[in-house]
């Protein structure tokens, strides 16, 4: 429960901001290269940046152990880079990250309340479909 | 011409600030970024780690948790989601929604065909999901030192790039 409030908390505080900035974590790269425009990549930096000097801190006052990762086996490393891959690909053909896309449905753009419709059908496709498709394809 | 259209929507426009607070983006990545850590390391949103903010597997943690409930299915839910899911996606939508009443900003507009977006959503989470996070979960891992995290987020970059271009070739054919 306490991550529920929290992490709703969380989405209101970065829904405002991402609204009045119009910050986009794909959106950044982009038009760097179109139009050499930093605004939103400055953004996309220190985001980056802040979390990795926060990540020590928190660990400090928190107690917990340093975050560990598991190992990584060749086809995790694979799919995460191909994975990571489709997503800024399709992410810059939609206009935008998927934070992007929430922010742009909750001011009226009809096509990115379609786009949260085809988020939300994804991720049960994915877990009936996709899934163990990869699982059955990857050793 | 597509290009144009891009750049309406996502770059800020001079004097269309007028009315409202003004943030940077840099002022919101700072936020998020503190408010990622936070939330993962003292507000029990992990595990997994570094899962402080993600809107492709914190929509999926919402979707397959309603969903599971309503249909008694056992689709894939996070471990930080299993009592009651991330609300994340919920709140951005409130917030998002917020600013843009307070700023007058707030009009219903088709800028692309949604049925092509419902594919761009649906293929954009299913990728997600094979890389284990979105494009702000993809840093946040790499800002939590995990290096395949890093390589997805490397992986992302040279997607937007090749996208870029890909738009831009459309745009001047």
């Amino acid at each position: 429960m306490t991550a529920a409030i929290a992490t709703l908390i969380v989405g209101v505080v970065l829904g405002y901001l991402a609204q009045r900035s119009r910050m986009c974590f794909i959106g950044g790269i982009r038009d760097f290269i179109l139009v050499r425009d930093t605004a939103l990549l400055k953004g996309l930096i220190a985001f980056g940046l802040t979390a990795w000097v926060a990540f020590p801190l928190a660990g400090l006052f928190s107690g917990l152990p340093r975050y560990t990762f598991d190992a990584s086996d060749v086809a995790t490393v694979a799919l995460t880079i191909a994975g990571g891959f489709g997503v800024g690909y399709v992410s810059t053909l939609a206009n935008g990250c998927p934070l992007r896309q929430h922010v742009l449905a909750a001011q009226g753009a009809r096509s990115s309340v379609t786009y949260l419709a085809g988020f939300a059908a994804g991720a049960v496709v994915f877990d009936v479909w996709i899934a163990p498709l990869v699982l059955a394809l990857v050793p | 011409m597509e290009i144009a259209n891009t750049s309406t929507i996502l770059t800020p426009v001079p004097g269309e600030h007028a009315r409202g607070v003004r943030v940077t983006a840099v002022q919101t990545g700072i936020v998020a970024g503190i408010l990622a850590v936070m939330a993962g390391t003292f507000f029990e949103v992990r595990p997994p780690e570094a899962y402080g903010v993600c809107m492709a597997c914190h929509g999926r943690d919402l979707v397959n948790w309603t969903v599971n409930e309503l249909a008694g299915t056992r689709l894939t839910v996070a471990p930080a989601s299993l009592v009651f899911p991330a609300l994340t996606s919920i709140g951005a939508l409130i917030g998002a929604l917020f600013a843009s009443r307070t700023s007058r900003e707030f009009r219903w507009v088709t800028p692309d065909n949604p049925l092509k977006t419902f594919v761009y959503g649906a293929l954009v989470m299913n990728f997600a999901l094979i890389a284990g996070g979105c494009s702000i979960r993809l840093l946040l891992r790499s800002a939590a030192g995990e290096v395949v995290g890093f390589m997805g987020f490397g992986g992302m970059v040279a997607g937007v790039v090749l996208g870029t271009w890909w738009l831009r070739w459309r745009a001047t054919r």
